[in-house]
């Protein structure tokens, strides 16, 4: 067998993943910059030049506006009522319940259902004719007639904010759980012995250990409600009267839908931009409070 | 005041019973150790003084007044932790009066309070800082700290040294003492470690299994054991502990180790009962040639270890460590002759395990049987 010389072998073995990285990431990052610098209508052309102009475009227009702000909202709302949820469900499942570990089990399954599955799922829920949740209100009396959640643009958002907070708090609850089972139980003891209550004890023995894994969680979550799309494809593909589109669902009706593949991409590259600023956000916040800590 | 008592307790996890009838009775101001093996249930009996468990069944009492339902900040108890147990993100002045702010004790007297108890334990340097900044033996401190400024009746210790260093063990330890000296409160001090035990007591509980095997000073700890158990656990290195039974008022060693004379009062044994004989290793002494009684051993190994040197000598299948002088004149290899205290000799029961003691009255009877000289 032939031998490679000592100092070309890493690259030898990492010669693979080089060549995958630049099919996937670098290759359609490049082709996606130029595309967006022009008029290309279909993906697969070109186009001229036209160097910032879709972006200028793109940042004054009405629909990118609004869409920012959709994103933004379900963002702020999805991901502060998951870290909120979980963080209750995390307490409730860390006490010696009965049947904790079934419970566990259970919790965790919302999140291990696919996307689109979760996304049928609440559909039929919502559903204005036959929905579960239309049933239940009636019965209770919240409403009097059938509505249709996802047909109106005042009530589609908060639908698509409840169908998402569902599939994703049980990460958020497994984390802060993983995070609670590292409080120190002779902390809470002493604790307890010094005559803190419930609250001091919440914020003097568990926030210690509960806020980095959170900060991780709030991460992870906002950067991924950020680039939502899926469950909302599912469930109104953007409507009723766009208001539930959202950065990544406009990205693909200007690309596919309309066609207009350099704009497109150039509304790919924005979100790409303000994901790349929440992460460096949340890295500046973490090495901050790592230093502290 | 800090008189503390347990009648009776019990306590079950499930269908195991760890606890089976804890009886202690303390004057205040003394040093109470559980000493026992790790799960016999010492840190279960600390905790249910404390009021973090609740016990199956029994009594709690501090001063005459059973305190159980009492929630444990009201019990004038205060608890030191093996793993220290401090507040991450408080700065050791908050952490040591951590305490008193639940308590809503006004600021001012707070600060002097543990400017106080600072100056005591020679800290007052660290008080500005967080506990991640801090070695494991400032962290103790901080926590005897903690544990010190509210000024309770009991103070309660969970294993507070096993986690330092062997040097920072002796000397947290003499400062444990020097503050049981000088507060004179009642402390209840949970340890494996034998040494800690017998240093820190003026009373031990030896605990095996959820029992207690005996309750007593050190010194009668150590010279009188109660049982096999405590004979075995506490002593380093342990009691020598010969089987055999009684034949003609001796003792016959099963080994084959020989007959070994036994002290006086033992002549209402009768012939054949078996039973376990026990001597500690420093009553284990060389016996120059004219000594009438002494036996003769095989040296197997001889260990200096500084102040003491350690041999291993083999009777029969049996073997005997012996502490002796570092000076003592004696070769691996060689035989040699030796003799045990008669007043050190523990007797057992082998079937109950439990200690045999002497009839005064009846030796009167066999004058002849007893072969150690006198004096
Ligand atoms: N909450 C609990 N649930 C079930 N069993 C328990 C619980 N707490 C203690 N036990 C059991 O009770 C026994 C005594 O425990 P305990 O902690 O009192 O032992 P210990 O003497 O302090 O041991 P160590 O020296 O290892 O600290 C152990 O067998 C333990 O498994
Ligand atoms: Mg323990």
């Amino acid at each position: 067998m032939p031998t490679i010389p000592t100092t070309l072998r890493p690259w030898a073995l990492m010669l693979p993943l080089l060549v995958v990285i630049l099919g996937v990431v670098t290759w359609p990052l490049f082709r996606t910059v130029s595309l967006s610098l022009s008029d290309a209508g279909l993906v697969a052309t070109s186009g001229t030049f036209v160097g910032f102009d879709n972006f200028a475009k793109n940042f004054g227009s009405k629909a990118f506006q609004a869409a920012f702000l959709n994103t933004a909202w379900f963002t702020l709302l999805s991901v502060g009522a998951e870290l909120v949820l979980g963080v209750l469900v995390a307490l409730l499942l860390n006490q010696p319940i009965r049947g904790r570990t079934a419970l566990r089990g259970l919790m965790i399954l919302p999140w291990a259902l696919p996307t689109v599955v979760n996304a049928i799922l609440w559909r039929l829920i919502y559903n204005p004719e036959y929905g579960a949740l239309n049933s239940l209100l009636l019965q209770l009396g919240v409403i009097e007639s059938y509505r249709s959640w996802l047909g109106q643009p005042q009530s589609a958002m908060l639908a698509m904010v409840v169908a998402d907070v569902w599939k994703n708090f049980p990460i958020v609850a497994l984390i802060g759980l993983a995070a609670l089972q590292s409080v120190p139980r002779e902390t809470h003891a002493a604790a307890i012995v010094d005559g803190a209550g419930p609250l001091a004890r919440f914020r003097f023995v568990i926030w210690p250990y509960l806020a980095g894994p959170l900060m991780i969680a709030l991460v992870l979550r906002t950067i991924e409600a950020f680039k939502v799309f899926d469950i909302i494809w599912v469930m109104t593909r953007g409507g009723p009267a766009n208001s539930t589109r959202t950065l990544s669902i406009l990205v693909y009706q200007e690309a596919f839908s309309f066609q207009r593949a350099g704009s497109g991409a150039s509304l790919a590259l924005i979100v790409t931009l303000f994901v790349m600023l929440l992460a460096s956000g949340y890295v500046a916040i973490m090495r901050r409070s790592a230093l502290r800590g | 005041m800090g008189a503390l008592s347990l009648v009776g307790l019990t306590k079950s996890f499930g269908a195991l019973q760890t606890l089976k009838g804890i009886d202690l009775a303390l004057k205040d101001g003394e040093f109470l150790v559980l000493l026992g093996p790790s799960g016999c249930g010492k840190s279960t009996i600390l905790n249910m003084i404390a009021g973090l468990i609740e016990p199956t069944s029994g009594d709690v009492r501090i001063d005459g007044r059973s305190v159980l339902g009492v929630h444990p900040k009201d019990r004038d108890i205060a608890m030191v932790f093996q793993s220290y147990a401090l507040y991450p993100n408080l700065t050791v002045a908050r952490n040591i009066g951590f305490g008193l702010e639940m308590r809503k004790v006004p600021g001012a007297e707070r600060e002097a309070a543990v400017a106080r108890v600072a100056e005591t334990l020679q800290i007052t340097e660290l008080l500005g800082r967080r506990p991640a900044a801090l070695s494991g033996g400032q962290r103790q401190r901080v926590a005897i700290g903690r544990a010190l400024v509210r000024d309770p009746a009991v103070f309660l210790f969970d294993e507070p040294l096993s986690n330092l260093d062997a040097k920072l063990r002796m000397e947290t330890r003499t400062e444990i003492k020097r503050l049981h000296q000088s507060l004179g409160k009642t402390m209840v001090y949970v340890t494996h470690d034998q040494i800690e035990a017998m240093t820190l007591a003026t009373r031990i509980a030896v605990l095996n299994q959820g029992r207690v095997e005996q309750f007593d000073t050190p010194e009668m700890i150590y010279r009188r054991p109660a049982s096999l158990f405590v004979a075995g656990f506490v002593g380093s290195p342990g009691m020598n502990l010969l089987q055999g039974r009684i034949a003609g008022g001796r003792f016959l060693a099963n080994s084959g180790a020989g007959i070994l004379p036994l002290p006086d009062g033992f002549g209402h044994l009768s012939d054949g009962q078996a039973v376990t004989f026990g001597i500690r290793p420093e009553d284990v002494s060389l016996a120059g040639p004219d000594a009438p009684v002494a036996l003769p051993a095989m040296v197997e190994v001889v260990e200096l270890t500084g102040p003491e040197k350690l041999a291993v000598l083999r009777l029969g299948d049996e073997r005997i460590t012996a502490s002796l002088a570092p000076g003592a004149a004696i070769e691996p290899g060689s035989s040699c002759r030796f003799l045990f205290d008669p007043a050190a000799i523990v007797l057992f029961d082998t079937a109950t395990a439990q200690r045999l003691d002497p009839h005064p009255d009846r030796s009167r009877d066999h004058p002849a049987r007893s072969e150690y000289p006198r004096g």
